[in-house]
């Protein structure tokens, strides 16, 4: 069992903090009180959480507040950043219209 | 839907992926290289400085003069670079999806090299989203590339080779620098580019972070304060400074995701930057057909990220058959041989996190430099490079260990010497005659050289230092020698003004001083 998948591991209550009001998720204005909220309602990975709170789904696609995030998350289950699973690479990779997504062209040539 | 096929796709033209291209182009293969860009080079582009290492990596060459060297053999080789291009995926067997306009185009490699590079991180405190908080790469793409100043006062988070560099280019921009900060106890990048900075005057705060921003639409000051050895704020430590542009350079992230998309295995490696695929030597990755090379795969400097491009050019070439198992021996060692040269000495990627007291030729590091950005007036006389003699003769206060020799080769008069290993501290040679050429000051990257004749004869002593900035000061101007520290020492005039294509637009100045100022002054500043 990874330290991650024990789910019996008490993490303690959660706790305010004076910052627990900033932003950290630029795109899709996720604070970090929501974050660290979410962790101690059972949201222990970068997927779930990005389900549940958005961040990191907007338009830079988490480019600036991914590491940001996970260092949050870490802290709250007092383990290594480099433990959580980073969230899923899927595309489209930059954000992208899903007109121009689906406008798949009949003619390539470089 | 049409898929048009190539032998090898390219994501990235930075400098490790213009440098695969070319390798994979030499050797009869059909290359494409996307970039989302308009412009192509990466990075190299914003590199106004000169680079270090030795010849063969393109040392005291500046960043900008490397990446149009890179394209034009690059063009030369047949390279197709598509800008505007932004990769959206990368699938199974290797179909790789580029948003080109208001389309997506779909390709087929029979090789992908994935070159992305990496993003700058950013960290946390009040008002760090207000604007006027940016990147440091950020503001170096506003100056070197757009022209345009980031702000009049900036305050630099970060003491790595980037917050260093960037720090002085703002310098040289114009802005008004009011403190470099770092929470780390020690300076995390090369001596040389912090000396450069402090002797301009601008303070440096160790065991420091940011506490708070302050603004209401934009940025109008900002609260440091020091940090004990847990990262927490020291209570009554704080400093106020009025800015309106903090920038931040506090490491970078590589941009993986494709290669994680395609399945490539993947670990998190700290010593490396953050999320990397686990590769080979030569960039292989998990998946048949994928490589990687430059920062994606571990953050490193332009210089080993185009040796590592030419790597996986090299590498893909081999694997599908455009050269022998023999000949990509032979061209893999040599590259080897150049990359292992610059991952040596102090800052290599093998000594990160150590605690280095001693330069490998066992004299102890300056403490001073590492916590207040110079080398302190008891620490200097200890280190090679630095002599005394009558005579003109150069002052080499390099006191690092870093893959560097351009000094050595820039003097025909055999005044410094460093040997076959480039991370040796050059010595200054006390049985050689100087001619005062001054090539060996401005052929240094790390702005380091000076000519100094301690004895003029009336009196004064001479000092020729490299100097970038505008405007240039005119012969007979009047101003303040500057020590190490950037603290004015004494009065100076400026008694000689060199500028030469040779010296790449590094002038010289030469400042006349009271003799006993010879060891110390090192920078000048017009009245």
């Amino acid at each position: 069992m990874s330290e991650l998948s024990n789910r019996s591991k008490d993490i303690g209550e959660f706790v305010p903090m004076p910052d627990d009001d900033m932003i950290v998720c630029r795109c899709e204005e996720v604070t970090k009180g929501e974050i660290r909220k979410a962790v101690h309602e059972g949201l222990w990975t970068i997927a779930e959480i990005r389900r549940y709170l958005r961040c990191g789904m907007g338009l830079c696609q988490g480019q600036t507040c991914a590491k940001l995030v996970k260092g949050i998350v870490a802290r709250e289950l007092k383990c290594s950043p480099a433990l959580l699973e980073p969230a899923t690479s899927r595309a489209p990779m930059r954000p992208t219209e899903m007109h121009v997504f689906a406008d798949e062209t009949e003619e390539t040539d470089l | 839907m049409k898929i048009e096929r190539f032998d090898l796709i390219i994501v990235g033209a930075g400098p490790s992926g213009l440098s695969a291209a070319i390798e994979a182009a030499k050797r009869g293969m059909k290359v494409v290289v996307f970039d989302e860009n308009a412009r192509p080079g990466g990075q190299l582009f914003k590199q106004i400085h000169k680079f270090f290492g030795s010849k063969e990596h393109k040392a005291k060459i500046r960043g900008f003069h490397i990446g149009e060297q890179l394209l034009q053999e690059a063009r030369d080789a047949g390279v197709k670079v598509e800008l505007n291009a932004t990769v959206v995926g990368l699938y199974q067997d290797r179909e790789v999806v580029v948003r080109m306009g208001e389309e997506v185009h779909h390709f087929k490699g029979d090789a992908v090299i994935i070159a992305t590079g990496a993003s700058e991180n950013m960290v946390l405190f009040d008002g760090w989203n207000l604007p006027g908080v940016m990147g440091a790469g950020a503001a170096q793409t506003l100056m070197n590339l757009y022209g345009v100043k980031p702000g009049e006062k900036v305050l630099m988070l970060g003491s790595g080779n980037v917050g260093l560099v960037v720090s002085f280019q703002l310098l040289q921009a114009g802005c008004d620098v009011v403190a470099l900060v770092d929470a780390a106890p020690k300076i995390g990048g090369y001596g040389v580019h912090a000396a450069k900075v402090a002797r301009t005057g601008v303070p440096f705060y160790l065991s420091h972070t940011i506490k708070k921003v302050e603004g209401t639409d934009h940025v109008t000051g900002v609260t440091i304060a020091q940090v004990d050895n847990h990262f927490q704020f020291i209570e009554g430590t704080e400093k106020h400074f009025d800015v309106d542009t903090v920038c931040v350079a506090v490491g970078l992230s590589p941009m993986s995701q494709l290669l994680k998309m395609a399945g490539c295995e993947m670990e998190d490696n700290p010593k490396r930057g953050g999320q990397v695929p686990i590769i080979d030597d030569y960039g292989k990755t998990s998946v048949p057909g994928i490589f990687s090379a430059g920062d994606v795969s571990g953050i490193e400097e332009a210089s080993s990220a185009m040796i590592e491009g030419r790597m996986a050019g090299v590498a893909a070439a081999e694997y599908l058959g455009f050269m022998t198992a023999d000949e990509k021996k032979t061209e893999l060692d040599k590259l080897s041989t150049s990359l292992e040269s610059l991952r040596q000495g102090m800052f290599a990627p093998k000594n990160r996190g150590k605690n280095i007291t001693e330069t490998e030729e066992g004299i102890p590091i300056s403490t001073n430099l590492l916590s207040k950005g110079f080398v302190a007036d008891d620490e200097i006389e200890r280190y090679p490079g630095v002599i005394h003699k009558a005579g003109i003769h150069p002052v080499i206060e390099c006191t690092q260990n870093i893959p560097c020799n351009p000094c050595q080769d820039a003097c025909n008069q055999g005044c410094i010497s460093i040997g076959d290993n480039i991370t040796a501290l050059p010595i200054s040679v006390k049985d050689s005659k100087c001619i005062n050429c001054g090539m060996c000051v401005a052929s240094c990257p790390g702005q380091a050289i000076f000519l100094v004749d301690e004895d003029t004869g009336d009196g004064k002593a001479s000092i020729t230092l490299p100097y970038e900035f505008l405007p240039l000061p005119e012969v007979g101007a009047k101003g303040k020698a500057l020590s190490r520290k950037g603290e004015p020492v004494c009065d100076a005039e400026v008694v000689k003004v060199r500028s030469s294509k040779a010296f790449d637009n590094t002038s010289l100045l030469t400042i006349s001083v009271p003799k006993e100022y010879a060891m110390k002054a090192r920078f000048f500043k017009a009245e």
